[in-house]
């Protein structure tokens, strides 16, 4: 299969990368771009590990082919940290202990960051729902919850909008 | 995995016409979607192949048919077909008892009663939709065995018709069946059988 | 007093045992900076894929690599003709028994591997994969368990017949594995006989499985210059990986070296050694390149170590006041094709045994048949203790059921029967000696805070309305912390553990254990234990697992061994560091060893405050000056040999309503207390607890790995298997007494486990509940709104 170039934002810096038509976007990311934060944990677009920021929605990086990422704005967990500082969300997972093994976390990560900017104020039921693409088996769910409401909570100090 | 087909379709035209089809295996196996007849061992022996497309999936399967008995008195065909896909990742074989009649109503009929039985991928994955889209790939056989029945009985009115086309081997098109299935399956709610 | 809060403030700043403190291994993984197995690159890795069987049971007619082999990329197509010279087409399994490699003749389960091929990258594996053909003549299947014995079952292992033993003692037809029994049968059969009260159940443990998130997977890499074979692996027990390896490959174990990076989730999937991996790392010494095997979701679910699929029939004797007189259980263990089932050598039925659970029965008996079916084999996995998820099923399903028969109030039915505290350490009929226990003022903390009496009010009222509510209650004792070497063995090795302390001149340290963390935090909990130990800051203390270069021998992590026997070498090599680091004291500040006191972390003169050494100050002394004839250094190597496991124990409630039109059950409350002896780190504590009952939940609410009658598996990928979303996944709340372990050097008995073991059949009991009213004694699981709704409609409950 012949390749093609595709450039795309990725982090803030221009990427240039040579793919097969067929190539995942999550395997560009891992193995050509050597960003491994974003991981894989299913094939059937269930699991959520792989979730990426694309366009400013959050994007199953298995199920979407790295030639579609052509002009896109792309950020992974990787990219997250802002000027060598973490973003709220990151210090949140690690203050109310939102992680054990990690798999699952850059996704969270990702699908955090956008769903607080589609809902900066969400209840508990719709962080259920709004984080409901994205698996984890060790957590439990209850403390990764915790961890998406201080963000908010941060994020909207930072803003200075109202808490809830 | 096994799933057993009752089917009752009305055919346009006469039983012993119908019944004439019914028993031409090659004939009959053009009537199956995707389906040809590669060789003729003997009489009652054939291999076929059947090309099937679920979505990107394509899968071809090969295999024997072997006619295990043919009842003029009945109008009744008992053939077992068996076979596996190209690749090794499925298995199919299918008991079917196919016959001609004159249904209540004084039309004519076909019947076909068969036990498909499925292993490999194709029963990991297409268990749920199985019943549905053997019922729809069967539905399209009886219309074009119906279809058949209709142009034989026309050609022999007209004497020299421009020869029919084969049909070409289209594949089964799973996705697409699979998308009727589904309609089939909701309207069965909203309408009563007779 | 000044010197109290100073004092207090010496111990917060260790940040040691009982603080809450923040995790130490983080910072990696919220920056996408973990190393997992599949992040890792070596120069000139390949990429291997396995060639699967579609068949449950079926002969291997031919393999033709050809068209693989001739597509560009592709580096070599292995089989069980290529592993034959090197004896290595058949593998030892954990359990005594053998397993196929690569398909040897014929395939005995759906998935099975039958090749491997290795190409360039993924890309091209898979391509090559599929044009790898294989011919296949088809076999009658066997399914069903309890048909596995029958004269005329098929005939699964060609390479069994005629053998009378398959590694646990005597069989007795080609699909029999073993026969294990324990306890007094004529007593209890005696018991049964005289009995005032029985009652009889079908239990049933359906075969699931547990899922991580990160699938199975290696890196292999054989360095032909040195002769030497590094593997990056998923593994919770990584240096018996290294022992089997060398033991396969005739390869030295000083030139063996497995390394388990950061692990995705273990839940005993990841114990066993997998034929992708042999395959890996035979390809790599004969290609000489580094080659890398990563399983997909369906791979990892359909052929990797499942849970369960036990058949069982509980039974218990009473008296007429509900006191358990005995017990009696028969199951069938469906092992799937071969026996993998990850246990300890002697324990065929891990450690089932404990299923007298947290009562006073006086005699009891249990027997368990494990037979071959055409499934992918295991059994023990998923966060089980080694089987203790289905004894604990067992007897808290039982225990609810007498408590039906006999109109007796499930909570009070179970204060009767409770093990005493001053019954402790407690002989259980079936042999154990139980450490330590204190179950009734638990269950009065947990009946108190959730309003027991007022629930069962409003559950007479709902059910005077027609509406479904149960509670259910379980009251569990678990067995963790495998184990006494002369009870406990992996492959013939003792079933200790150890721990290697370096303190460092400028006072921080270095500690490597023979555990493993997949997520349990042991970068955090074991640098606490040694905070406290030594007196220094838990952030000055790195802790390391997984090199088998570095990491001092151990059996890993599972079974919720690591607190128990990890913990307590390190608790060991501490306080043995700490003896010479008196020494040194003593020495530095000119008295005898006996003349000072440690206290926090310092060590003091008896009777005179100001004359101290910091632990810190003495680690300086330590490389350069000792006393007259002491060895420079500070540092020691612990290897734990326990002299019992721990049993922790739990009371958890369970409040469900069940839509009488749909059988949804919604989980209003589920109370968690458990009694883990001394806490280490509060915090993942509570987290482990959560992510236990979520793992609780989604087996007793809706996962199932289920075949069709030739063997096809249904559901082996998410779209069907139930994994719990955020939605679906209840809010946990959490409690705790603490009974610490006598014979434990720091109380501690382990947790990880307790919260699937005894979430399971609290959420079965209280399904159950729901429908007691209506004469319903038992449900098998999963309870899905489906299954549910059939009982409901059967009770005409839905009109």
């Amino acid at each position: 299969m012949a390749k093609t170039q595709v450039s795309f934002n990725l982090n803030g810096q221009d990427v240039d990368v040579l793919v097969e038509p067929r190539e995942l976007l999550i395997h560009v990311l891992r193995e050509q771009l050597q960003l491994t934060g974003s991981h894989i944990g299913c094939e059937t677009s269930h699991c959520g590990a792989c979730t990426v920021d694309v366009n400013g929605q959050s994007i199953k990086s298995c199920t979407m082919l790295a030639v579609q990422a052509q002009g896109a704005t792309v950020m992974t967990v990787e990219g997250l940290a802002a000027g060598g500082e973490l973003h709220p969300l990151q210090q949140a997972f690690m203050d109310e202990h939102g992680l054990q093994c990690g798999f699952c976390t850059p996704g969270m990560l990702m699908r955090g960051y956008r769903f607080l900017q589609e809902n900066p104020n969400p209840s508990e039921e719709e962080i259920r729902t709004g984080m409901a693409g994205n698996l984890c088996r060790c957590t439990g769910y209850q403390n990764i919850i915790k961890s998406i409401q201080t963000a908010a909570a941060a994020l909207n100090a930072d803003t200075g909008s109202q808490a809830e | 995995m096994q799933v057993t087909i009752n089917k009752v379709f009305p055919l346009d035209g006469s039983v012993s016409d119908a019944w004439n089809l019914l028993e031409n295996i090659e004939q009959v196996a053009s009537c199956m979607p995707g389906a040809e007849i590669t060789e003729t061992v003997d009489e009652n022996n054939f291999k076929g192949s059947v090309k099937v497309k679920i979505g990107p999936m394509h899968v071809a399967f090969n295999g024997d048919i072997a006619v295990q008995e043919i009842n003029p008195g009945e109008h009744q065909v008992h053939l077992i077909a068996k076979g596996q896909d190209s690749k090794g990742t499925s298995s199919a074989s299918m008991d079917l008892t196919a016959s001609v009649r004159t249904g209540e109503s004084g039309t004519s009929e076909l019947t076909g009663d068969a036990d498909v039985t499925v292993n490999g991928k194709l029963a990991n994955f297409g268990g749920r939709m199985m019943t549905q889209v053997a019922d729809q790939i069967l539905g399209q056989f009886a219309d074009n065995f119906s279809s058949k029945l209709g142009a034989s009985a026309d050609s022999e009115a007209s004497a020299q018709t421009a020869s029919e086309p084969e049909p070409q081997v289209q594949e089964i098109n799973g996705l697409k069946f699979a998308w009727q299935a589904l309609i089939g399956f909701i309207k069965s709610f909203f309408t009563r059988k007779a | 007093m000044s010197a109290v809060p100073e004092t207090m403030e010496r111990q917060d700043q260790l940040q040691g045992i009982g603080c809450s403190r923040k995790r130490k291994e983080d910072p990696r993984f919220i920056q996408g900076k973990g190393l997992y197995v599949d992040d890792v690159k070596l120069p000139g890795m390949l990429c291997g894929e396995v060639v699967r069987s579609p068949f449950a049971h079926a002969k291997i007619v031919s393999i033709n690599k050809e068209k693989a082999l001739a597509l560009p990329g592709v580096h070599a197509v292995i089989t069980a003709e290529d592993l034959k010279p090197l004896s290595l087409h058949w593998m030892p399994t954990l359990a005594g028994d053998t397993q196929a490699v690569l398909a040897d003749e014929k395939v005995c389960f759906q998935m099975q591997e039958v090749a491997m091929v290795v190409a360039d990258d993924r890309y091209i594996a898979a391509d090559a994969a599929e044009l790898v053909e294989v011919e296949y003549e088809q076999l009658p299947a066997l399914v069903d368990p309890h048909k596995a014995m029958d004269a005329d079952a098929p005939i699964i292992r060609e390479d069994l017949v005629g053998k009378d033993e398959a590694g646990q003692g005597k069989r007795t037809h080609n699909n029999h594995i073993f026969t294990w029994d324990v306890g007094d049968k004529d007593a209890t059969d005696r018991a049964f006989e005289n009995a005032e009260v029985t009652v009889r159940e079908d239990i049933l443990n359906p075969r699931v499985h547990p899922s991580p998130m990160e699938t199975c997977g290696c890196v292999a890499s054989f360095d032909k210059v040195n002769g030497s074979l590094t593997v990056h692996i998923t593994s919770q027990a990584p240096h018996i990986v290294r022992t089997v390896v060398t033991l396969l490959s005739g390869i030295p174990e000083s030139k063996v070296r497995i390394i388990s990076p950061d692990i995705g989730g273990g839940f005993g999937n990841k114990v066993g050694v997998y034929p992708g991996y042999v395959c890996a790392i035979v390809s790599s010494i004969v290609l000489g390149r580094p080659v890398k095997w990563i399983e997909s979701r369906i791979d990892n679910i359909s052929t990797t170590a499942f849970a369960r699929d036990y058949h069982g029939v509980g039974e218990l004797a009473a008296d007429k006041d509900g006191r358990i007189t005995a017990l009696r259980f028969h199951a069938l263990a469906d092992h799937g094709a071969f026996n993998a089932h990850a246990q300890p050598t002697k324990w065929p039925a891990g450690l089932f045994s404990i299923c007298t659970g947290s009562y006073d029965i006086p005699v009891a008996y249990a027997r368990v048949d494990g037979v071959y079916t055409n499934k992918a084999p295991g059994g023990v996995a998923y966060r089980c203790s080694f089987r203790v998820t289905e004894a604990v099923y067992l007897i808290e399903r039982m225990i609810d059921v007498l408590a039906q028969k006999l109109d007796i109030d499930k909570a009070e039915i179970r204060r009767r029967n409770f093990i005493q505290a001053d019954q402790f350490p407690y002989q259980s009929a079936l042999g154990w000696e139980y450490d330590s226990g204190n179950y009734a003022p638990a269950l009065e903390k947990v009946l108190e805070a959730c309003d027991y009496e007022g629930l069962r009010k409003e559950q007479a009222e709902k059910r005077a309305k027609g509406e479904l509510m149960g509670i259910g209650l379980c009251t569990f004792t678990e067995i963790v912390g495998a184990g006494p070497s002369k009870a406990c063995d992996v492959l013939g090795v003792g079933m200790f553990d150890s721990c290697e302390i370096r303190v460092h001149p400028t006072g921080s340290a270095i500690a490597r254990m023979g555990t493993i963390t997949q997520g349990q935090g042991h970068e955090t909990t074991y640098a606490q234990i040694i905070a406290t130990e030594l007196g220094l800051s838990s952030d000055e203390i790195q802790i390391e697992e997984g090199d088998t270069d570095t990491a001092p021998y151990g059996l890993g992590t599972y079974g919720s061994r690591s607190t128990p026997v990890g913990g307590a070498a390190t608790a060991m090599a501490a306080r043995t560091i700490r003896a010479k680091a008196q020494k040194i004291a003593a020495h530095l500040l000119e008295v005898s060893p006996e003349d000072v006191e440690w206290d926090i972390d310092r060590f003091q003169v008896k009777g005179n405050p100001d004359a101290v050494k910091t632990m810190k100050e003495v680690a300086w002394a330590a490389y350069n000056n000792v006393p007259e004839g002491m060895e420079m250094g500070l540092e020691t190597v612990n290897y734990y040999d326990p002299p019992n496991f721990t049993y922790p124990f739990g009371i958890y409630l369970c409040v469900v309503d069940i839509d009488r039109h749909t059988g949804e059950t919604s989980i209003r409350r589920f109370y968690a207390l458990d009694d883990c002896g001394t806490r280490i780190n509060p915090m993942i504590i509570d987290g482990q607890i959560h992510g236990g009952l979520n793992e609780a939940f989604a087996v007793a609410m809706g996962q199932l790995i289920s075949f069709d009658e030739d063997g096809n598996l249904q559901g082996n990928t998410l779209m069907d298997y139930f994994i719990p979303t955020f939605v679906e996944t209840p809010h946990w709340e959490t409690d705790y007494t603490v009974t610490p372990s006598p014979h434990h050097p720091l109380g501690a008995k382990g947790v990880a486990e307790s919260p699937h073991v005894g979430g399971i059949p609290c959420f079965s009991n209280a399904i159950v509940d729901a429908f007691a009213h209506k004469g319903v004694t038992h449900v098998d699981m999963p309870h899905t709104a489906f299954n549910v709704w059939k009982t409901i409609h059967e009770l005409g409950l839905d009109s």
